[in-house]
């Protein structure tokens, strides 16, 4: 059997051909019609920049755009932190550890919209069971709406999510402290260090690649953040917990502007590049990977 | 062997042959319905409407709302409409105004107009819903209606409304029904429950005579009828605390209120009296009214607020006629009237007032109120883009949905709401009107 040059562009024949017809093409599809005005059951109408300057001009934009970065803002350090806590906890040899492993992994194999659900009634103020023990105890009678209040409901979402995504940051981070060597641990008790000092001088710095992809996985999960916010806030009240995916949804698929929610969507591209970027270009600053 | 191949090949070609004759003579036209649940029920009316016509064949096709409205959408953008399909009011003038939908007006005129509800079809005008001509018919109406709790009513003592009702009797009635037995300010049943979803706050208006748009529907202009209307509804939620604040009805569904006896009042679409009937069970006593006239209106011209879901044919349909013949067909009276949800109310007049649509063994016994306000059909509100300036169904946080939930809970006086709303609403409609 011989190979030619071209065999192996054969075998990857069906990947490229799904590749661009489902990836590119729509990708490309996308970038043109954010230059017009388009209703899907009329043919697309040539406007150049308009839905960006639109989008620019829109109270209701920046007000997602700032949302979308508060959440990412929030979500990326708050799911990093808890998920390395839960780490450190089940990385101890004790009896009965894969239980808790696979109690705090739960919430990441449950489906989104019964998470959804099932949190907007422990958080409904007039039937929620937070409220009612809160009440029998502490008798407050009003106490803020979570999810009602415009103040709070991006925030509760966000909590809501980090108590769901927290279990699989968990298990990458615990795949990479199963990584570090015992015996540098044993050198620095043998040295008299703190936990704390062991934390911070062994564990960080050679756990620095897992952080590094947990943090780029972390960033697109909170930018890519849909079902929840459609299940619990629908981004309301407001816009005050809509974010960028959720508004592209909402204008492509609901009020049938496909121009205006493309140009969204290439905003959104932009930020995920401008995010990679940056995280590949500072990357070496911190990221250790030793041997 | 030959022999034999040539029979097999001379008996295909006749099969062919009569099959394509037949296929000749059939005409086959599509139509797609948004209401999976009543398929079957769809499919038997369809099955004797092909008896009745044997040269025309109907391709059925039902799907979910959210997956219609996409796939409709894309079919157009394709040039493939199907020939007969369903419209919501919210979407007819941009359909109509885009050139997809057939003018049926002559066709109309040839109906018996006595046998329908005529009052109705305005919303399928296009553009102008007094004069302009029909781009769709209803298969069905709908309405809004008071929802109240005749077992409150007793406990506290209080008539039941009546037609006679002024605002003012409907707020002192939702103050007795109010009960705060802890006193907290957080009442355990409330007299009345509503937020800025459009069929709690547009009866008020229309029946206050107001008005949320200009004269020719291309601006939000909210005129002072209305302006009392909404100040009636946020003294309400505010002033005289007897309906909760929009914030704190979460985590159950709006349209759960009242079958949980939450609130002993409630102002919404009438279709609602299948799941009030379904979810309240013979756990309460409950009645419809009509939302009370409002004390700007006019004496004796009640506006009733409504709208119908239709049926439309495609313009680049090639069978219009069997189109047609099948539209008169649907929204006919051999209709099966389990499909439609109670409190729909079918277009045909004979089958609205039989005894089987007013189910007088049922609650609520005043079904014929919603017949009533049939006759009294006013205007809507519904434009290009209705869905997105209003905020509705999965956007109700947004657009004018949300700006007046804000009013119930304390957080924008009216003039700001409407000052809001006015705003985006407007930047929405300029959109489809550029030049007012």
């Amino acid at each position: 059997m011989r190979y030619k040059k071209i065999t192996p562009w054969l075998f990857l024949i069906p990947t490229l051909l799904g590749l661009i017809f489902f990836r590119l093409g729509p990708m490309i599809a996308a970038g043109m019609a954010s230059f017009t005005r388009w209703n899907v059951f009329s043919p697309p109408e040539w406007i150049g920049l308009g839905n960006y300057i639109e989008l620019f001009n829109s109270d209701i934009f920046l007000l997602i755009l700032k949302n979308t970065v508060i959440f990412t803002l929030v979500f990326v350090p708050g799911v990093m932190v808890v998920a390395l806590f839960l780490a450190l906890l089940v990385n101890n040899k004790l009896r009965g550890m894969t239980f808790f492993r696979g109690l705090f992994y739960l919430p990441v194999i449950t489906s989104v919209v019964s998470i959804g659900v099932i949190w907007s009634w422990i958080l409904s103020p007039r039937f929620g069971l937070i409220y009612q023990l809160v009440n029998k105890f502490f008798s407050v009678a009003r106490l803020p709406s979570l999810l009602g209040d415009g103040r709070y409901a991006l925030f509760t979402l966000i909590f809501v999510y980090i108590w769901k995504m927290a279990g699989y940051q968990m298990i990458l981070f615990l795949a990479g402290l199963q990584n570090i060597p015992y015996m540098y641990y044993e050198a620095a008790t043998i040295d008299g260090a703190s936990i704390w000092q062991k934390f911070r001088y062994i564990t960080l710095p050679l756990l620095s690649p897992t952080t590094f992809f947990v943090l780029i996985i972390s960033i697109i999960m909170s930018l890519k953040t849909f079902e929840l916010t459609f299940i619990m806030t629908q981004g309301g009240p407001n816009y005050a917990s809509s974010t960028l995916i959720f508004s592209i949804y909402v204008n492509a698929f609901k009020h049938f502007r496909m121009g205006y929610a493309s140009a969204m969507s290439y905003i959104l591209f932009i930020i995920v590049a401008v995010f990679t970027y940056l995280n590949f270009k500072y990357k070496d600053r911190w990221v250790n990977y030793s041997e | 062997m030959q022999k034999k191949l040539w029979i097999i090949s001379l008996s295909a070609l006749l099969v062919l042959c009569f099959a394509f004759t037949a296929y000749a003579q059939t005409t086959t036209i599509r139509y797609f319905m948004w209401d999976p649940e009543f398929k079957d029920l769809e499919q038997g009316l369809i099955d004797e409407f092909e008896a009745e016509n044997p040269d025309i064949e109907v391709e059925f096709t039902a799907l979910e709302p959210s997956n219609y409205w996409p796939k409709i959408s894309a079919m157009a953008s394709a040039g493939e409409l199907p020939d007969v399909f369903n419209m919501s009011s919210g979407y007819i003038d941009q359909w109509a105004g885009d050139g997809l939908l057939m003018n049926i007006q002559d066709e109309v005129d040839k109906l018996p107009q006595d046998d329908y509800f005529t009052k109705v079809f305005s919303t399928l005008r296009y553009p102008d819903k007094e004069s302009s001509d029909m781009y769709g018919i209803p298969y069905a109406w709908v309405t809004t209606v008071l929802y109240y709790n005749k077992d409150m009513f007793d406990e506290a003592g209080i008539d039941y409304p009546s037609d006679d009702w002024s605002w003012e009797d409907f707020r002192k009635a939702a103050q007795a029904l109010t009960i705060d037995e802890n006193d907290d300010g957080v009442a355990e049943q409330y007299g009345f429950w509503w937020y800025g979803r459009y069929a709690h706050v547009e009866p008020w208006i229309y029946a206050n005579g107001g008005r949320i748009l200009n004269e020719d529907k291309t601006r939000i202009a909210v005129d002072a009828k209305a302006k009392e209307a909404l100040n009636f509804l946020a003294d309400l939620s505010n002033e005289y605390n007897v309906s909760p604040p929009k914030r704190d009805i979460v985590g159950i569904r709006q349209q759960d209120m009242f079958p949980l006896q939450q609130t002993a009042m409630w102002v919404d679409g009438s279709w609602n009296v299948a799941h009030v009937r379904q979810m309240g069970e013979g756990a309460f006593d409950w009645g419809i009214a009509k939302v009370p006239q409002g004390p700007s209106a006019e004496a004796g011209e009640y506006e009733a607020y409504g709208w119908p879901d239709s049926l439309v044919i495609s313009k680049e349909s090639k069978h219009k006629e069997a189109a047609w013949k099948l539209v008169k067909y649907l929204i006919g009276k051999n209709r099966p009237l389990e499909s439609y949800m109670a409190g729909k109310v079918p277009i045909n007049k004979s089958l609205a007032n039989s005894d089987e649509w007013l189910e007088k063994d049922k609650q609520p016994a005043e079904m014929n109120i919603i017949l009533e306000l049939g006759e009294m059909m006013g205007r809507t509100s519904f434009t290009p883009g209705w869905g997105e300036w209003r905020g509705y169904a999965d956007t109700g946080g947004a657009g004018m949905n949300g700006v007046l939930d804000s009013i119930t809970n304390g957080e924008m006086t009216v003039e700001e709401a409407v000052e809001t709303f006015t705003k985006y609403g407007n930047e929405v409609l300029e959109r489809y009107y550029p030049e007012e």
